[in-house]
């Protein structure tokens, strides 16, 4: 494109003394250059620096020291990989990072499962779902506190209304106290977990099903696929990246968070659902003992790490 | 034999009625086109052919079955969508298989297949690829290798060719009758692109609001449009119409349009039922030529558009605006008088109140 004269007589021009000094003028040259993406980063990089990346190395640098409130007389000297080293031998360290798993397996299994089941029924947009959508997100609406307490109650040995309605259908003999049994504690809170939690899949997987163009399911439908084939061979495979991103993320809520297992068991009966992060927590602010739980949360830290980079590797995302 | 037979074909989405009474048939080996505008209701019965959409009423029979309450799968047909519809994590070799596969084809001869359609497409080379590596065209090559790999009945393509662009929409254009000439199956084509409807079918459906307005040959369709609709969607420049009164003028039917006057020769015989009353004439542009005549024109040259091949003029004939393609040597310059000559064996005359063919 040609400049007309207009405009390069304007570009010519001497600068005036108040351009020379101007700020906006310097801003919009910057502006121009490749700093200018730094520049516009800089705020948010300082603010995740102070408030997750300062954290997360105090943190790994008090699994290397000694610090326990209760025991000021040990000092907070450093003790290199004596935590660490106290692991391999902590059998309730072993019991918790096998529950850990067991608990997070089962969780997100139920919840994708029922989550899936959830979006493709609300895709199908027929009378009434959008009332029904609102209806099935409402659980994950409810905070973690507040859902445990729910549950809690409606599992009640006494007072629960769970059990009142097993035992009138004849399913159970007697009023049982779910959360007091080894045997069913754990499947008691998977089951609260996955109630409160799948509705997170639901709606990401909801917004994946609303991306795929209804044509390929017209084609594949004169193509001779049934039901079962077009999400096999379809639907999961164009859900790949949400549901990879879908179970990093509810993996790490699940590992990371002890709240609801706190409130419904504290790790109870015995240590029958006790998992890293409600083991990390106890530690900290039970014992007292900062640099055990450091230890803890570092191993968590790692154990994710490693699933993530796993997890997107067996999924091929970052192939497509 | 009729491969396809539609046979009083009604739609409706609740109270709306958007297809009426359809009725159609495509000989074996035929290319019937469903032309119309937007919203006209023909990618709603290619849909129904398909089955992918049910019918409110009437009989769509493919061959000698009558498939209104088969599976779209069980109807032996193929479609080309027009967003290609290729399963996007799938390669090319999967997709244009995929429907062989469905169908339990064994390995050694669903490859063989997928081997015959890529060589006749020429795009065995991207087999291995996904359809994100591929250009809009190589998918339109692979939408249509999906199609032909099953040997259907009926091809069934919806407005295919309208997400490329102008270069490539003519090659494809091509392509798909080599096909057709060289398959010799049905096919039954969805488009709004008039060019797409003339130089594609044996058989073109012209639809507006539901109903099929004429169904003919294109020749047919181009040169006795069976109403003011088909005549002003056919053609580009579209036809003009050009209102005035018939009278009998010395034995000789004339048409009277302001002070010019037209002598009609070879128009129908029921025009001489229309003397003395309000007709419309429809003038093809490329039937004007330049110069004075017994049936002429005289308005006053408003533009000029010239197009390499033909000069398109626009003529202001009594406050109504005309358009002629002359010949590329005609340079008329705008405000000044002209006088055009009128072919009027191919003019057309319809009744201005319903519209259709005197």
């Amino acid at each position: 494109m040609t400049s007309n004269p207009q405009s390069i007589m304007a570009s010519s021009r001497p600068l005036s003394t108040w351009d020379r000094i101007n700020p906006a003028r310097y801003i919009g040259e910057l502006s121009e250059t490749r700093f200018w993406m730094y520049l516009l980063l800089l705020p948010s990089a300082l603010l995740i620096m102070g408030v997750v990346i300062y954290p997360t190395l105090y943190g790994f640098q008090l699994s290397f020291r000694e610090m326990r409130l209760n025991r000021p007389d040990l000092g907070t000297d450093w003790v290199l990989l004596k935590h660490y080293q106290r692991m391999l031998s902590d059998q309730i360290f072993w019991i918790s990072l096998r529950n850990t798993a067991v608990w997070v397996t089962a969780a997100v299994t139920i919840e994708f499962s029922v989550g899936l089941i959830a979006a493709l029924a609300l895709n199908r947009n027929l009378p009434g779902t959008k009332v029904l959508a609102v209806f099935i997100l409402l659980p994950f609406f409810l905070p973690n506190v507040v859902a445990g307490h729910m549950w809690a109650l409606m599992l009640d040995p006494r007072l629960g209304v769970i059990n009142d309605l097993l035992v009138k259908v004849g399913l159970l003999g007697g009023y049982k106290a779910w959360f007091a049994d080894p045997s069913t504690a754990m499947a008691a809170a998977i089951i609260v977990e996955a109630w409160h939690s799948f509705p997170f899949f639901t709606l990401l997987l909801l917004a994946g099903l609303k991306g795929i163009p209804t044509d390929l399911y017209k084609a594949a439908d004169i193509d001779g696929a049934g039901s079962i084939s077009q999400l096999r061979l379809i639907t999961l495979p164009m859900l790949k990246t949400v549901i990879a991103a879908a179970v990093i993320l509810r993996v790490i809520g699940l590992v990371n968070s002890p709240d609801l297992l706190l409130i419904l068991t504290s790790g109870g009966p015995g240590r029958s659902t006790q998992v890293l992060s409600l083991y990390a927590f106890q530690t900290a602010y039970k014992d007292f003992n900062f640099g055990y739980a450091g230890a803890l949360s570092v191993i968590m830290f790692i154990l994710l790490m490693m699933f993530a980079w796993v997890y997107v590797r067996l999924s091929k995302v970052n192939q497509d | 034999m009729a491969t396809l037979s539609i046979k009083g074909v009604r739609k409706s989405f609740g109270s709306v009625e958007v297809l009426h009474n359809i009725d159609l048939e495509l000989e074996d080996g035929g290319f019937l086109v469903l032309l119309g505008p937007s919203g006209c209701g023909k990618s709603t019965l290619l849909s129904i052919i398909a089955g992918l959409e049910p019918s409110s009423g009437g009989d769509v029979v493919i061959g000698e079955r009558t498939v209104n309450d088969i599976h779209p799968k069980d109807r032996n047909i193929a479609m080309v969508f027009q967003s290609y519809a290729l399963y996007p994590t799938m390669s090319v070799r999967r997709n244009i298989g995929f429907g062989l596969e469905m169908r339990r084809v064994d390995t050694s001869s669903r490859e063989d297949a997928i081997g015959r359609a890529a060589d006749l497409l020429q795009i065995s080379h991207l087999l291995d690829r996904k359809p994100g590596q591929l250009s809009g065209g190589q998918r339109q090559r692979v939408a249509m290798g999906r199609a032909i790999v099953r040997n259907p009945d009926l091809f069934l393509f919806d407005e295919p060719l309208s997400n490329l662009d102008a270069k490539l929409r003519v090659e494809m254009r091509t392509e798909i009758k080599r096909l057709h000439d060289r398959l010799g199956t049905s096919v039954v084509y969805v488009t709004h692109d008039q060019v797409e409807a003339m130089t594609l079918g044996t058989k073109v459906a012209v639809m507006k609001g539901g109903v099929i307005q004429q169904l003919a040959d294109p020749q047919t369709i181009y040169e006795q449009p069976a109403n003011m609709f088909v005549a002003g969607f056919i053609g580009s420049p579209t036809m003009n119409f050009l209102n005035g009164t018939l009278e009998n003028q010395d034995g000789k039917l004339v048409l009277h349009h302001g002070e010019e006057t037209l002598e009609l020769s070879g128009v129908a015989k029921g025009a001489s039922a229309y003397v003395g009353k309000k007709v419309v004439a429809g003038i093809r542009p490329e039937t004007f030529s330049k110069g004075a005549g017994p049936s002429a024109l005289t308005g006053i040259v408003d533009v000029v558009e010239p197009t390499g091949p033909d000069t398109m003029v626009v003529l202001d004939v009594g406050g109504q605006m005309i358009s002629a393609r002359l010949g590329s040597r005609e340079r008329p310059h705008p405000g000044e008088p002209m006088t055009l000559s009128v072919d009027t064996t191919a003019l057309n005359l319809f009744d201005p109140e319903t519209g259709d063919r005197i």
